[in-house]
């Protein structure tokens, strides 16, 4: 027999606006169609009537997972337009606001995705620890989302010796209880038969599709605009690109849990050779010159890139934001099909998806 | 600080620089628009020729070829929000369903789009009075 089923918009798996179409013969899933839009915020119109400083507040609202992610591309993009070259020190604080925010990001997914396969007190165990992360983001900056540490020409808040000391403690801690989760997420019998053969994307079509970040890498598509396109002073840190091929949302676990491992690499490597210096140039509110620039970041999800237009005046004349999540939701049909209507919820959620980016 | 390369094309060069970049496996960052100052379409197609960015310009053309048979999704996405937000027309582009705006905020026109339209005017339309 052949259904039409629908998931979405409102679905207890997934907490944001999605819709899913899913043509089934019987229990498996011939064809699917997503349908996104349910909760378009407008942000780029309201962008060309807000100045620099005024957009870095609203660009950082985009999403409240990866809200560094876009205050620091968007200031990206306006220093490219202004030829403002930001201090060293600020550079290194960006990077560690930017790797703390992907480890909280990566361990809110991989609840998420333990909570769907059913298996929730790792769900728990890793949303408890997680807790850490989000401690540190706190002491840091103040917050636990939205962290205002980004400005133009550098960051607004400087790490002393004792939070550097403190933030370097919470990497051992961390790394012990990553090692304790991945043993789990990576040998546990329920994640593997949940997981393993399920939703699987190949590299040819993740090439072919435009798939980024994590999601790419699980398909076997070594790209990373980090080490590709460096910026932040990326280049000054040694770390991998964890990539595998199985295409699988296993694959998508492994990614994300190899990457946490590199994520604190990062951050020992920066926290240990902080540079002295300013942390900002202290930069008042600039105009934003004449020109054109696109700046790239690999948030937590992949590549974001945001396109900044000026005209001399105070405020943006174009600002174009995209997300990974852009990129990766139009794969989801791909991966839906021959698998059951059981996984539907999960194959979705395992590209991390973001429609509060996508909307906005 | 990553390069941004600029580069005009005329409108019938788009699809051959989109095949020989699919074909060297370079990745369609995005494709951009804004109205410049002019009153024209500024269309960019940037592709990440690592490290550097290759933004591929067309200047004053509100009706274009779309690649979406060269990068599937990559470009028909970016294309279809393109439409909705400036009204640009991609030849060969199936606009049938929305992909983020529902049907009322489109002008019959295509001129009505709400990187366009003034503020104002927009909330207006949505009931909500004055800007600001």
């Amino acid at each position: 027999m052949s259904y039409i089923v629908p998931i979405g918009p409102y679905h207890p798996a997934l907490e944001e606006p999605i819709h899913a179409k899913l043509y089934t013969e019987g229990e498996v899933i011939k064809d699917a169609e997503v349908f996104v839009g349910y909760n378009h915020r407008g942000i780029e119109k309201l962008a060309t009537e807000r100045n620099a400083i005024q957009t870095l507040v609203l660009v950082e609202r985009v999403c409240g997972i990866c809200s560094h992610s876009h205050a620091l591309t968007y200031a990206m993009a306006v220093e490219a337009i202004n030829g403002i070259e930001v201090p060293k020190r600020g550079e290194y604080i960006r990077v560690i606001t930017a790797e703390l925010e992907r480890l909280h990001s990566h361990l809110l997914w991989a609840g998420i995705a333990c909570h769907i396969i059913g298996h929730d007190s790792l769900f728990m165990h890793i949303w408890d620890e997680r807790e850490l992360v989000m401690d540190l983001l706190e002491k840091l900056s103040g917050n636990r989302v939205n962290y205002a540490m980004v400005t133009i020409g550098g960051s607004r808040r400087d790490i002393d010796d004792d939070l550097r000391r403190e933030i370097l403690d919470g990497c051992v801690k961390l790394k012990t209880i990553l090692d304790r989760i991945a043993v789990i997420a990576t040998t546990d019998k329920t994640v593997a038969m949940r997981t393993k053969g399920v939703g699987v994307l190949p590299k040819a079509d993740a090439l072919r599709l435009g798939a980024v970040g994590p999601h790419a890498r699980a398909s076997g598509v070594d790209i990373d605009v980090r080490r590709d396109a460096p910026y932040c002073s990326y280049g000054d840190f040694d770390f991998d690109i964890p990539v595998v091929d199985d295409g699988d949302v296993f694959a998508r676990v492994l990614v994300r849990v190899l990457e946490c491992y590199e994520s604190i690499k990062i951050l020992q490597q920066a926290l240990e050779n902080l540079p002295a210096g300013p942390i900002n140039l202290g930069t008042k509110l600039p105009k934003i010159k004449e020109g054109q620039a696109v700046a790239r970041h690999e948030a937590p999800r992949g590549q974001l890139s945001h396109m900044v237009v000026g005209d001399g005046s105070l405020n943006n004349h174009r600002v174009s934001v995209h997300v990974p999540s852009f990129k990766n939701t139009p794969t989801i049909p791909f991966m839906l099909r021959g698998n059951t209507v059981a996984d539907a919820g999960l194959i979705i959620a395992s590209i991390d998806p973001c429609f509060s980016c996508l909307d906005r | 600080m990553q390069e941004y390369k600029r580069i005009d094309i005329q409108k019938d060069q788009i699809v051959p620089i989109a095949e020989k970049m699919r074909k060297n496996g370079i990745y369609l960052v995005m494709i951009h628009a804004f109205r410049n100052k002019d009153g024209q379409m500024d269309v960019s197609y940037d592709y990440a020729v690592d490290p550097a960015i290759e933004s591929y310009h067309v200047v004053g053309e509100e009706s274009l070829p779309s690649i979406g048979e060269i990068y599937d999704v990559a470009a028909t996405w970016p294309e279809r929000e393109l439409n909705e937000l400036f009204g640009l027309q991609f030849e060969g582009l199936d606009m049938s369903q929305r992909l983020f705006l529902p049907e009322e905020m489109l002008d019959p026109q295509g001129k009505g789009q709400i990187m366009v339209m003034p503020m104002s005017e927009l909330l207006e339309r949505n009931g909500r009075g004055e800007s600001k």
